[in-house]
Protein backbone atom coordinates (compact mmCIF):
# COMPACT_ATOMS: atom_id res chain seq x y z
CA UNK A 1 0.00 0.00 0.00
CA UNK A 2 2.54 1.69 0.81
CA UNK A 3 3.85 2.04 -2.87
CA UNK A 4 0.47 3.39 -4.16
CA UNK A 5 0.94 7.09 -2.92
CA UNK A 6 4.30 7.18 -4.07
CA UNK A 7 3.36 5.99 -7.43
CA UNK A 8 1.12 8.72 -7.79
CA UNK A 9 3.23 11.12 -6.81
CA UNK A 10 5.36 9.80 -9.26
CA UNK A 11 2.69 9.64 -11.79
CA UNK A 12 1.82 13.45 -11.19
CA UNK A 13 4.95 15.00 -11.38
CA UNK A 14 6.07 12.65 -15.01
CA UNK A 15 2.53 14.12 -16.65
CA UNK A 16 3.28 17.34 -15.36
CA UNK A 17 6.51 17.50 -16.97
CA UNK A 18 5.29 15.71 -20.00
CA UNK A 19 2.80 19.22 -20.35
CA UNK A 20 5.25 21.53 -20.26
CA UNK A 21 7.34 19.65 -22.62
CA UNK A 22 4.32 19.33 -25.16
CA UNK A 23 4.23 23.27 -24.94
CA UNK A 24 2.64 24.42 -27.94
CA UNK A 25 5.36 26.74 -29.73
CA UNK A 26 8.30 27.58 -32.04
CA UNK A 27 10.78 27.99 -29.58
CA UNK A 28 14.37 26.41 -30.28
CA UNK A 29 14.10 25.76 -33.67
CA UNK A 30 17.70 25.46 -34.99
CA UNK A 31 19.01 27.95 -36.89
CA UNK A 32 20.10 27.52 -40.79
CA UNK A 33 20.89 28.90 -43.93
CA UNK A 34 17.27 29.74 -44.77
CA UNK A 35 14.31 31.23 -43.86
CA UNK A 36 10.88 30.45 -43.71
CA UNK A 37 7.21 31.65 -43.03
CA UNK A 38 5.41 29.16 -40.60
CA UNK A 39 1.46 29.56 -40.36
CA UNK A 40 -0.55 29.80 -37.29
CA UNK A 41 -1.37 26.39 -35.36
CA UNK A 42 2.18 24.85 -36.12
CA UNK A 43 4.65 23.89 -33.56
CA UNK A 44 7.77 22.32 -32.73
CA UNK A 45 7.97 19.02 -30.24
CA UNK A 46 10.81 20.01 -27.93
CA UNK A 47 12.06 16.24 -28.23
CA UNK A 48 13.46 17.17 -31.51
CA UNK A 49 15.87 19.05 -32.40
CA UNK A 50 15.09 19.72 -35.90
CA UNK A 51 13.71 22.23 -37.94
CA UNK A 52 10.50 19.81 -37.60
CA UNK A 53 6.97 21.13 -36.89
CA UNK A 54 3.71 19.43 -36.77
CA UNK A 55 0.14 20.99 -36.21
CA UNK A 56 -1.70 17.73 -34.82
CA UNK A 57 1.42 15.81 -33.84
CA UNK A 58 3.88 14.22 -35.84
CA UNK A 59 1.89 10.85 -36.24
CA UNK A 60 -0.58 12.33 -38.56
CA UNK A 61 1.28 15.69 -39.99
CA UNK A 62 4.43 17.13 -40.84
CA UNK A 63 7.20 19.15 -42.62
CA UNK A 64 11.13 18.70 -41.84
CA UNK A 65 12.94 21.23 -43.71
CA UNK A 66 16.73 20.16 -43.22
CA UNK A 67 19.86 21.65 -44.38
CA UNK A 68 22.28 18.94 -44.77
CA UNK A 69 26.01 18.84 -46.28
CA UNK A 70 26.12 17.70 -49.44
CA UNK A 71 28.91 15.04 -48.41
CA UNK A 72 27.15 13.79 -45.22
CA UNK A 73 26.24 9.90 -45.88
CA UNK A 74 23.09 8.94 -45.93
CA UNK A 75 22.08 5.68 -44.29
CA UNK A 76 20.41 3.44 -45.81
CA UNK A 77 22.25 3.71 -49.45
CA UNK A 78 26.09 4.23 -50.07
CA UNK A 79 25.66 6.82 -53.12
CA UNK A 80 26.34 10.18 -52.13
CA UNK A 81 25.10 13.38 -53.43
CA UNK A 82 27.78 16.16 -55.24
CA UNK A 83 27.82 19.43 -56.69
CA UNK A 84 27.62 18.56 -60.27
CA UNK A 85 24.68 16.37 -60.23
CA UNK A 86 21.39 17.05 -62.17
CA UNK A 87 18.19 17.49 -59.74
CA UNK A 88 17.27 14.36 -61.72
CA UNK A 89 19.81 11.93 -60.14
CA UNK A 90 19.86 13.88 -56.69
CA UNK A 91 15.95 13.18 -56.75
CA UNK A 92 17.23 9.76 -57.71
CA UNK A 93 19.73 9.25 -54.57
CA UNK A 94 16.80 10.29 -52.16
CA UNK A 95 14.51 7.71 -53.56
CA UNK A 96 16.98 5.25 -53.24
CA UNK A 97 17.41 6.29 -49.76
CA UNK A 98 13.85 6.50 -48.70
CA UNK A 99 12.94 2.72 -50.30
CA UNK A 100 16.32 1.58 -48.93
CA UNK A 101 14.69 2.14 -45.24
CA UNK A 102 13.46 -1.01 -44.05
CA UNK A 103 11.12 0.68 -41.77
CA UNK A 104 9.11 1.69 -45.31
CA UNK A 105 6.39 -0.72 -46.74
CA UNK A 106 5.18 -0.23 -49.92
CA UNK A 107 6.96 2.46 -51.06
CA UNK A 108 5.61 3.88 -54.43
CA UNK A 109 6.61 6.95 -56.15
CA UNK A 110 3.66 9.10 -57.55
CA UNK A 111 5.25 11.65 -58.96
CA UNK A 112 9.09 13.06 -60.15
CA UNK A 113 9.45 16.11 -61.66
CA UNK A 114 11.76 18.88 -61.78
CA UNK A 115 10.90 22.11 -59.59
CA UNK A 116 12.11 25.58 -58.79
CA UNK A 117 12.79 26.41 -55.09
CA UNK A 118 13.60 29.92 -54.22
CA UNK A 119 15.11 30.36 -57.37
CA UNK A 120 16.93 26.96 -57.16
CA UNK A 121 16.37 24.29 -59.76
CA UNK A 122 15.34 21.65 -57.88
CA UNK A 123 12.99 18.68 -57.89
CA UNK A 124 9.78 17.54 -56.05
CA UNK A 125 8.74 13.84 -55.81
CA UNK A 126 5.07 12.88 -54.18
CA UNK A 127 5.47 9.12 -52.81
CA UNK A 128 3.36 7.20 -50.62
CA UNK A 129 4.30 4.15 -47.86
CA UNK A 130 3.20 2.29 -45.10
CA UNK A 131 4.79 1.74 -41.89
CA UNK A 132 4.89 -1.45 -40.05
CA UNK A 133 2.05 -0.94 -38.14
CA UNK A 134 0.37 -0.53 -41.71
CA UNK A 135 -0.57 3.30 -41.44
CA UNK A 136 -0.35 4.79 -45.04
CA UNK A 137 1.75 7.65 -45.31
CA UNK A 138 2.02 10.16 -48.28
CA UNK A 139 4.99 12.06 -48.70
CA UNK A 140 6.01 15.42 -50.86
CA UNK A 141 9.37 16.13 -50.98
CA UNK A 142 11.53 18.97 -52.33
CA UNK A 143 15.32 19.12 -52.72
CA UNK A 144 17.75 20.97 -54.07
CA UNK A 145 21.64 21.77 -54.36
CA UNK A 146 23.24 24.41 -53.41
CA UNK A 147 27.14 25.08 -52.94
CA UNK A 148 28.27 22.63 -50.39
CA UNK A 149 24.69 21.90 -48.92
CA UNK A 150 21.74 19.91 -50.09
CA UNK A 151 17.94 21.60 -48.92
CA UNK A 152 15.19 19.93 -48.59
CA UNK A 153 11.61 20.57 -47.09
CA UNK A 154 9.34 17.51 -47.07
CA UNK A 155 5.55 17.80 -46.12
CA UNK A 156 4.59 13.86 -44.75
CA UNK A 157 1.00 13.59 -43.70
CA UNK A 158 -1.05 10.64 -43.15
CA UNK A 159 -2.99 10.02 -46.59
CA UNK A 160 -6.32 10.24 -45.43
CA UNK A 161 -7.64 12.96 -44.62
CA UNK A 162 -4.45 14.90 -42.86
CA UNK A 163 -2.12 14.97 -46.16
CA UNK A 164 -5.04 17.18 -48.18
CA UNK A 165 -6.16 18.71 -45.20
CA UNK A 166 -2.70 20.63 -44.72
CA UNK A 167 -1.43 20.91 -47.86
CA UNK A 168 -1.64 24.57 -48.21
CA UNK A 169 0.11 25.13 -45.25
CA UNK A 170 2.98 22.90 -46.96
CA UNK A 171 2.89 25.31 -49.81
CA UNK A 172 2.95 28.57 -48.10
CA UNK A 173 6.00 27.60 -46.29
CA UNK A 174 7.74 26.83 -49.34
CA UNK A 175 6.51 29.84 -51.54
CA UNK A 176 8.12 31.85 -48.38
CA UNK A 177 11.32 29.52 -48.41
CA UNK A 178 14.39 31.60 -49.03
CA UNK A 179 18.18 30.73 -48.54
CA UNK A 180 19.74 33.05 -46.65
CA UNK A 181 23.63 33.24 -44.76
CA UNK A 182 23.38 32.30 -41.57
CA UNK A 183 26.50 31.72 -39.02
CA UNK A 184 28.17 28.57 -39.55
CA UNK A 185 25.13 26.67 -40.50
CA UNK A 186 26.92 23.61 -42.12
CA UNK A 187 28.97 23.26 -38.94
CA UNK A 188 25.95 22.58 -37.06
CA UNK A 189 24.48 20.65 -38.85
CA UNK A 190 27.43 18.39 -39.00
CA UNK A 191 27.67 18.39 -34.90
CA UNK A 192 23.86 17.14 -34.82
CA UNK B 1 15.07 0.78 -33.41
CA UNK B 2 14.83 1.74 -29.36
CA UNK B 3 12.79 -1.26 -29.19
CA UNK B 4 14.50 -3.28 -31.10
CA UNK B 5 17.88 -2.28 -29.26
CA UNK B 6 16.20 -2.75 -25.82
CA UNK B 7 15.04 -6.31 -26.96
CA UNK B 8 18.71 -7.11 -27.88
CA UNK B 9 20.14 -5.99 -24.15
CA UNK B 10 17.35 -8.22 -22.96
CA UNK B 11 17.70 -10.99 -24.77
CA UNK B 12 21.82 -10.78 -24.26
CA UNK B 13 20.53 -10.77 -20.07
CA UNK B 14 18.76 -13.21 -20.49
CA UNK B 15 19.70 -15.83 -23.29
CA UNK B 16 23.11 -14.67 -24.98
CA UNK B 17 25.06 -17.65 -22.37
CA UNK B 18 22.22 -19.84 -21.68
CA UNK B 19 21.80 -23.54 -22.20
CA UNK B 20 18.55 -23.97 -22.91
CA UNK B 21 16.13 -26.24 -20.94
CA UNK B 22 16.38 -28.95 -23.22
CA UNK B 23 12.90 -30.52 -24.48
CA UNK B 24 13.02 -33.77 -26.22
CA UNK B 25 14.20 -33.10 -29.57
CA UNK B 26 11.85 -36.54 -30.91
CA UNK B 27 9.16 -35.36 -29.27
CA UNK B 28 5.52 -35.39 -30.81
CA UNK B 29 4.87 -32.47 -32.24
CA UNK B 30 1.17 -31.51 -30.29
CA UNK B 31 1.55 -27.91 -29.59
CA UNK B 32 0.74 -26.88 -26.31
CA UNK B 33 -0.66 -23.67 -24.90
CA UNK B 34 2.65 -21.61 -24.85
CA UNK B 35 3.43 -23.05 -28.34
CA UNK B 36 0.21 -22.00 -29.60
CA UNK B 37 0.61 -18.68 -28.40
CA UNK B 38 4.00 -18.15 -30.85
CA UNK B 39 2.67 -19.60 -33.72
CA UNK B 40 0.15 -17.08 -33.46
CA UNK B 41 2.02 -14.02 -32.60
CA UNK B 42 4.25 -15.45 -35.72
CA UNK B 43 1.39 -15.37 -37.67
CA UNK B 44 0.58 -12.05 -36.82
CA UNK B 45 4.18 -11.27 -37.97
CA UNK B 46 4.12 -13.04 -41.21
CA UNK B 47 0.71 -11.28 -42.29
CA UNK B 48 2.41 -7.58 -41.74
CA UNK B 49 5.27 -9.20 -43.50
CA UNK B 50 2.50 -10.46 -46.50
CA UNK B 51 1.12 -7.52 -46.86
CA UNK B 52 4.24 -5.33 -46.81
CA UNK B 53 5.17 -5.62 -50.90
CA UNK B 54 8.23 -7.14 -49.68
CA UNK B 55 7.84 -10.47 -51.20
CA UNK B 56 9.47 -11.32 -53.82
CA UNK B 57 6.84 -12.86 -56.31
CA UNK B 58 7.55 -15.63 -58.42
CA UNK B 59 6.08 -18.81 -58.83
CA UNK B 60 8.38 -20.18 -60.28
CA UNK B 61 11.33 -20.01 -57.36
CA UNK B 62 8.68 -20.87 -54.70
CA UNK B 63 8.03 -23.72 -56.41
CA UNK B 64 11.41 -24.84 -56.70
CA UNK B 65 12.27 -24.06 -53.22
CA UNK B 66 9.50 -25.53 -51.78
CA UNK B 67 10.49 -28.86 -53.90
CA UNK B 68 13.80 -28.82 -52.07
CA UNK B 69 12.38 -28.25 -48.49
CA UNK B 70 10.32 -31.02 -48.83
CA UNK B 71 13.19 -33.28 -50.03
CA UNK B 72 14.85 -32.22 -47.07
CA UNK B 73 12.20 -32.48 -44.66
CA UNK B 74 11.45 -35.91 -45.99
CA UNK B 75 14.22 -36.86 -43.19
CA UNK B 76 13.50 -34.87 -40.61
CA UNK B 77 12.38 -35.43 -36.93
CA UNK B 78 9.15 -34.22 -37.60
CA UNK B 79 8.16 -35.25 -41.11
CA UNK B 80 4.52 -34.35 -40.24
CA UNK B 81 5.43 -30.81 -39.97
CA UNK B 82 4.37 -28.16 -42.83
CA UNK B 83 7.10 -26.05 -44.07
CA UNK B 84 6.23 -23.15 -46.70
CA UNK B 85 9.48 -20.93 -48.24
CA UNK B 86 8.96 -17.58 -49.45
CA UNK B 87 11.39 -15.16 -51.22
CA UNK B 88 11.83 -11.51 -49.54
CA UNK B 89 13.13 -8.30 -51.71
CA UNK B 90 16.21 -7.61 -49.71
CA UNK B 91 19.61 -8.11 -50.88
CA UNK B 92 21.04 -8.56 -47.27
CA UNK B 93 22.93 -12.33 -46.99
CA UNK B 94 19.70 -13.53 -44.34
CA UNK B 95 17.65 -16.09 -44.08
CA UNK B 96 15.02 -16.65 -41.15
CA UNK B 97 12.44 -18.87 -40.12
CA UNK B 98 9.03 -18.49 -38.39
CA UNK B 99 8.20 -21.62 -35.62
CA UNK B 100 5.15 -22.24 -37.53
CA UNK B 101 7.02 -23.70 -40.77
CA UNK B 102 7.25 -20.62 -42.74
CA UNK B 103 11.00 -19.71 -44.28
CA UNK B 104 12.16 -16.63 -45.13
CA UNK B 105 15.07 -16.21 -47.79
CA UNK B 106 16.60 -12.94 -48.60
CA UNK B 107 17.06 -12.72 -52.61
CA UNK B 108 20.48 -11.41 -51.18
CA UNK B 109 21.90 -14.80 -50.20
CA UNK B 110 20.41 -16.71 -52.82
CA UNK B 111 21.50 -14.50 -55.49
CA UNK B 112 25.19 -15.19 -53.89
CA UNK B 113 24.69 -18.83 -54.07
CA UNK B 114 26.14 -20.44 -56.56
CA UNK B 115 24.45 -24.23 -56.44
CA UNK B 116 21.66 -25.48 -55.43
CA UNK B 117 23.52 -27.55 -53.16
CA UNK B 118 24.39 -24.39 -51.19
CA UNK B 119 20.95 -23.91 -50.92
CA UNK B 120 20.16 -26.56 -49.36
CA UNK B 121 22.19 -26.09 -46.59
CA UNK B 122 20.75 -23.02 -45.83
CA UNK B 123 17.29 -24.31 -46.08
CA UNK B 124 18.18 -27.54 -44.09
CA UNK B 125 19.71 -25.36 -40.83
CA UNK B 126 16.39 -23.27 -40.80
CA UNK B 127 14.07 -26.58 -41.11
CA UNK B 128 15.85 -27.62 -38.09
CA UNK B 129 14.84 -24.23 -36.22
CA UNK B 130 11.45 -25.00 -36.73
CA UNK B 131 11.39 -29.10 -36.15
CA UNK B 132 13.51 -28.84 -33.07
CA UNK B 133 11.18 -25.94 -31.79
CA UNK B 134 13.87 -23.75 -31.21
CA UNK B 135 11.55 -20.86 -30.42
CA UNK B 136 9.62 -22.96 -27.60
CA UNK B 137 12.96 -23.87 -25.80
CA UNK B 138 14.17 -20.34 -26.29
CA UNK B 139 11.07 -18.95 -24.76
CA UNK B 140 11.54 -21.76 -22.09
CA UNK B 141 14.91 -21.31 -21.34
CA UNK B 142 14.36 -17.13 -20.94
CA UNK B 143 11.22 -18.01 -18.51
CA UNK B 144 13.44 -20.38 -16.35
CA UNK B 145 16.35 -18.17 -16.02
CA UNK B 146 14.24 -14.87 -15.02
CA UNK B 147 11.73 -17.15 -12.90
CA UNK B 148 15.18 -18.06 -10.87
CA UNK B 149 16.95 -15.68 -11.29
CA UNK B 150 15.68 -11.95 -12.37
CA UNK B 151 12.53 -11.38 -11.97
CA UNK B 152 12.69 -7.91 -13.34
CA UNK B 153 14.13 -9.11 -16.82
CA UNK B 154 11.46 -11.66 -16.47
CA UNK B 155 8.91 -8.22 -16.34
CA UNK B 156 10.78 -5.99 -19.16
CA UNK B 157 10.86 -9.41 -21.52
CA UNK B 158 7.43 -9.43 -21.11
CA UNK B 159 6.73 -6.09 -21.80
CA UNK B 160 8.60 -6.24 -24.89
CA UNK B 161 6.58 -8.88 -26.53
CA UNK B 162 9.48 -11.75 -26.02
CA UNK B 163 7.03 -13.67 -25.10
CA UNK B 164 5.36 -13.86 -27.89
CA UNK B 165 6.51 -15.27 -31.88
CA UNK B 166 10.63 -15.73 -31.71
CA UNK B 167 11.11 -15.88 -35.46
CA UNK B 168 15.16 -16.59 -35.71
CA UNK B 169 15.57 -13.24 -37.18
CA UNK B 170 18.27 -12.35 -34.65
CA UNK B 171 19.52 -15.91 -34.17
CA UNK B 172 19.37 -18.31 -31.52
CA UNK B 173 21.63 -18.91 -28.43
CA UNK B 174 25.03 -20.85 -29.51
CA UNK B 175 23.89 -24.09 -29.08
CA UNK B 176 20.61 -23.96 -30.71
CA UNK B 177 22.53 -22.84 -33.60
CA UNK B 178 25.18 -25.54 -33.65
CA UNK B 179 22.32 -27.90 -33.18
CA UNK B 180 21.27 -26.01 -36.36
CA UNK B 181 24.09 -26.52 -38.37
CA UNK B 182 24.97 -30.49 -37.63
CA UNK B 183 21.26 -31.32 -38.00
CA UNK B 184 21.02 -29.38 -40.93
CA UNK B 185 24.09 -30.93 -42.33
CA UNK B 186 22.59 -34.54 -41.46
CA UNK B 187 19.52 -33.56 -43.42
CA UNK B 188 21.93 -32.53 -46.71
CA UNK B 189 23.49 -35.36 -46.47
CA UNK B 190 20.60 -38.30 -46.61
CA UNK B 191 19.13 -35.73 -49.23
CA UNK B 192 21.93 -36.37 -50.83
CA UNK B 193 23.51 -33.37 -51.25
CA UNK B 194 27.24 -32.52 -51.31
CA UNK B 195 27.86 -31.35 -48.22
CA UNK B 196 30.93 -29.44 -48.69
CA UNK B 197 29.32 -27.11 -50.33
CA UNK B 198 27.98 -25.54 -47.04
CA UNK B 199 31.69 -24.45 -46.65
CA UNK B 200 31.87 -22.68 -49.87
CA UNK B 201 28.53 -20.94 -49.10
CA UNK B 202 30.35 -19.76 -45.82
CA UNK B 203 33.67 -18.89 -47.72
CA UNK B 204 31.81 -17.15 -50.08
CA UNK B 205 29.50 -14.60 -48.07
CA UNK B 206 32.51 -14.35 -45.78
CA UNK B 207 35.04 -13.04 -48.39
CA UNK B 208 31.39 -10.86 -49.20
CA UNK B 209 31.16 -9.57 -45.47
CA UNK B 210 34.86 -7.97 -45.96
CA UNK B 211 34.66 -7.05 -48.89
CA UNK B 212 31.83 -4.36 -48.82
CA UNK B 213 32.26 -3.94 -45.00
CA UNK B 214 28.52 -5.36 -44.47
CA UNK B 215 27.42 -5.99 -41.16
CA UNK B 216 27.45 -9.73 -40.52
CA UNK B 217 24.27 -10.99 -40.78
CA UNK B 218 22.23 -13.48 -38.80
CA UNK B 219 22.57 -16.46 -40.65
CA UNK B 220 26.24 -16.03 -41.19
CA UNK B 221 26.52 -13.96 -37.84
CA UNK B 222 27.80 -14.25 -33.94
CA UNK B 223 26.34 -17.37 -32.71
CA UNK B 224 28.92 -18.66 -33.18
CA UNK B 225 30.78 -16.45 -35.48
CA UNK B 226 31.45 -17.72 -39.26
CA UNK B 227 34.57 -19.54 -38.40
CA UNK B 228 33.83 -21.56 -35.65
CA UNK B 229 30.36 -23.07 -37.83
CA UNK B 230 33.53 -23.72 -40.77
CA UNK B 231 35.62 -25.58 -38.14
CA UNK B 232 32.44 -27.39 -36.50
CA UNK B 233 30.94 -28.43 -40.27
CA UNK B 234 34.99 -29.48 -41.17
CA UNK B 235 35.21 -31.39 -37.70
CA UNK B 236 31.67 -33.63 -38.81
CA UNK B 237 32.70 -34.30 -41.69
CA UNK B 238 35.98 -35.54 -41.03
CA UNK B 239 34.83 -37.34 -38.09
CA UNK B 240 31.08 -38.67 -38.69
CA UNK B 241 31.22 -38.35 -42.15
CA UNK B 242 34.93 -39.74 -43.25
CA UNK B 243 34.40 -41.30 -46.87
CA UNK B 244 30.40 -40.80 -47.40
CA UNK B 245 31.13 -36.88 -48.32
CA UNK B 246 29.74 -37.08 -52.00
CA UNK B 247 26.45 -35.81 -52.97
CA UNK B 248 25.03 -33.94 -55.88
CA UNK B 249 25.27 -29.75 -56.69
CA UNK B 250 22.77 -29.11 -59.01
CA UNK B 251 24.71 -26.11 -60.52
CA UNK B 252 23.27 -25.85 -63.49
CA UNK B 253 19.31 -26.05 -62.76
CA UNK B 254 19.49 -23.90 -59.68
CA UNK B 255 21.32 -21.22 -61.96
CA UNK B 256 18.88 -21.35 -64.62
CA UNK B 257 16.19 -21.31 -61.73
CA UNK B 258 17.48 -18.45 -59.94
CA UNK B 259 19.00 -15.97 -62.98
CA UNK B 260 16.05 -13.55 -63.04
CA UNK B 261 16.11 -12.85 -59.38
CA UNK B 262 19.90 -12.46 -59.75
CA UNK B 263 19.43 -9.42 -61.58
CA UNK B 264 16.35 -8.62 -60.00
CA UNK B 265 18.44 -8.35 -56.49
CA UNK B 266 21.12 -6.60 -58.23
CA UNK B 267 19.02 -3.70 -58.83
CA UNK B 268 18.69 -3.43 -54.99
CA UNK B 269 21.70 -3.27 -54.53
CA UNK B 270 22.47 -0.79 -57.03
CA UNK B 271 19.94 1.09 -55.05
CA UNK B 272 21.94 0.97 -52.06
CA UNK B 273 25.21 1.67 -53.47
CA UNK B 274 26.96 -1.39 -53.84
CA UNK B 275 28.85 -0.95 -57.10
CA UNK B 276 30.48 -3.62 -56.97
CA UNK B 277 28.08 -6.30 -55.93
CA UNK B 278 25.70 -5.23 -58.63
CA UNK B 279 28.36 -5.25 -60.89
CA UNK B 280 29.37 -8.69 -60.13
CA UNK B 281 25.45 -10.30 -60.10
CA UNK B 282 24.85 -8.60 -63.61
CA UNK B 283 27.82 -10.31 -65.03
CA UNK B 284 27.09 -13.37 -63.30
CA UNK B 285 23.36 -13.16 -64.78
CA UNK B 286 24.64 -12.74 -68.20
CA UNK B 287 26.63 -15.55 -68.26
CA UNK B 288 24.28 -17.58 -68.01
CA UNK B 289 21.69 -15.51 -70.82
CA UNK B 290 23.71 -13.18 -72.43
CA UNK B 291 21.30 -11.88 -74.47
CA UNK B 292 19.27 -9.97 -72.66
CA UNK B 293 18.57 -6.14 -72.89
CA UNK B 294 17.75 -5.26 -69.15
CA UNK B 295 20.72 -6.93 -67.74
CA UNK B 296 23.16 -4.40 -69.99
CA UNK B 297 21.25 -1.80 -69.37
CA UNK B 298 21.16 -1.95 -65.45
CA UNK B 299 25.09 -2.90 -66.08
CA UNK B 300 25.02 0.51 -67.55
CA UNK B 301 23.22 2.08 -64.82
CA UNK B 302 25.59 0.92 -62.20
CA UNK B 303 29.14 2.50 -64.15
CA UNK B 304 26.78 5.85 -64.95
CA UNK B 305 25.83 6.17 -61.31
CA UNK B 306 28.81 4.94 -60.02
CA UNK B 307 30.62 7.84 -61.92
CA UNK B 308 34.38 6.78 -61.85
CA UNK B 309 36.64 7.87 -64.33
CA UNK B 310 35.88 6.23 -67.60
CA UNK B 311 32.58 4.63 -66.48
CA UNK B 312 30.45 7.24 -68.58
CA UNK B 313 32.57 5.58 -71.75
CA UNK B 314 31.37 1.94 -70.17
CA UNK B 315 28.30 2.95 -69.33
CA UNK B 316 27.33 4.14 -72.91
CA UNK B 317 28.79 0.85 -74.16
CA UNK B 318 26.23 -1.06 -72.02
CA UNK B 319 23.53 0.93 -72.77
CA UNK B 320 24.20 0.75 -76.51
CA UNK B 321 24.21 -3.22 -75.94
CA UNK B 322 20.83 -2.86 -75.02
CA UNK B 323 19.80 -1.12 -77.77
CA UNK B 324 21.09 -3.90 -80.02
CA UNK B 325 19.50 -6.06 -78.02
CA UNK B 326 15.86 -4.54 -77.77
CA UNK B 327 15.30 -0.96 -79.87
CA UNK B 328 12.47 -0.17 -78.14
CA UNK B 329 13.41 -0.61 -74.65
CA UNK B 330 13.77 3.23 -73.91
CA UNK B 331 15.68 3.39 -70.37
CA UNK B 332 18.99 3.22 -72.12
CA UNK B 333 17.98 5.68 -74.67
CA UNK B 334 17.01 8.09 -71.53
CA UNK B 335 20.69 7.02 -69.72
CA UNK B 336 22.70 7.97 -72.59
CA UNK B 337 21.34 10.97 -73.47
CA UNK B 338 21.94 11.95 -69.83
CA UNK B 339 25.44 11.57 -70.27
CA UNK B 340 25.50 13.16 -73.04
CA UNK B 341 23.71 16.37 -71.99
CA UNK B 342 25.93 16.14 -68.94
CA UNK B 343 29.02 16.60 -71.21
CA UNK B 344 27.21 19.55 -73.23
CA UNK B 345 26.89 17.60 -76.18
CA UNK B 346 23.54 19.04 -76.20
CA UNK B 347 22.45 17.47 -80.46
CA UNK B 348 23.39 14.20 -79.14
CA UNK B 349 21.40 14.38 -75.87
CA UNK B 350 18.45 15.68 -77.59
CA UNK B 351 18.57 12.83 -80.23
CA UNK B 352 18.36 10.13 -77.73
CA UNK B 353 15.85 12.40 -75.15
CA UNK B 354 13.81 12.28 -78.14
CA UNK B 355 13.71 8.93 -79.11
CA UNK B 356 13.34 7.75 -75.78
CA UNK B 357 9.76 9.71 -75.09
CA UNK B 358 8.77 8.17 -78.40
CA UNK B 359 9.47 4.41 -77.30
CA UNK B 360 7.55 5.70 -73.89
CA UNK B 361 5.88 8.92 -73.91
CA UNK B 362 4.28 8.65 -70.34
CA UNK B 363 7.91 7.43 -68.32
CA UNK B 364 7.57 8.93 -64.81
CA UNK B 365 10.65 11.31 -65.25
CA UNK B 366 9.12 12.59 -68.76
CA UNK B 367 9.06 16.61 -67.06
CA UNK B 368 12.82 16.08 -66.63
CA UNK B 369 13.56 14.96 -70.13
CA UNK B 370 11.09 17.53 -71.46
CA UNK B 371 12.70 20.58 -69.66
CA UNK B 372 16.36 18.99 -70.71
CA UNK B 373 14.54 19.40 -74.64
CA UNK B 374 13.96 22.89 -73.77
CA UNK B 375 17.35 23.85 -73.13
CA UNK B 376 18.95 21.57 -75.94
CA UNK B 377 16.80 23.74 -78.26
CA UNK B 378 17.00 27.55 -76.43
CA UNK B 379 20.98 26.32 -76.42
CA UNK B 380 20.67 26.87 -79.78
CA UNK B 381 21.38 23.14 -80.88
CA UNK B 382 18.22 21.89 -81.89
Amino acid sequence: MKKIPALLISLFLITGCASVAQERSLKNLPENEFSVEIPEGWWKPNHINKYFITKDGAFLQYVLIQQRPIDLPYRHTKKKLNKGMLPQEAAGIIIDEIASDRRIFNFDVIENAPAVIDGHEGFKVLFIYKDKKGSAFKTLYYGFISGDSFFNLRYNAAMRHYFEKDIADFEHILSSFKVVKAKAALQIARDR
Amino acid sequence: MKYLALIMVVWCLVAGCATPRPIPAISPLTADEEEQMIWRRAQKELDAINDSGMLYQNVEIENYLNRIAAKLHANSISPGFSFQIKVIKDPSLNAFASPNGVIYIHTGILARMDNEAQLAALLAHEIVHCTHRHSLRTLRSIKDRTQANNARVRELAQLLGINGSITSTSGYTRELETEADRVGLDLAIKANYDPREILNLFELLKQEIELEGIEEPYFFGTHPNVRQRIENVNNWLSEKYRGKITGIKNTDVFQSKISRLVLDNARLDLRQGRFFVAQRAVEKFLVIKQDDARAYFLLGEIFRQRGRQDDAAAAIKNYEKSISLNPSFPEPHKAIGLIHYKDGEKRLAKKYFESCLLLSPETIDRAYIQGYLKLCVTNGEG
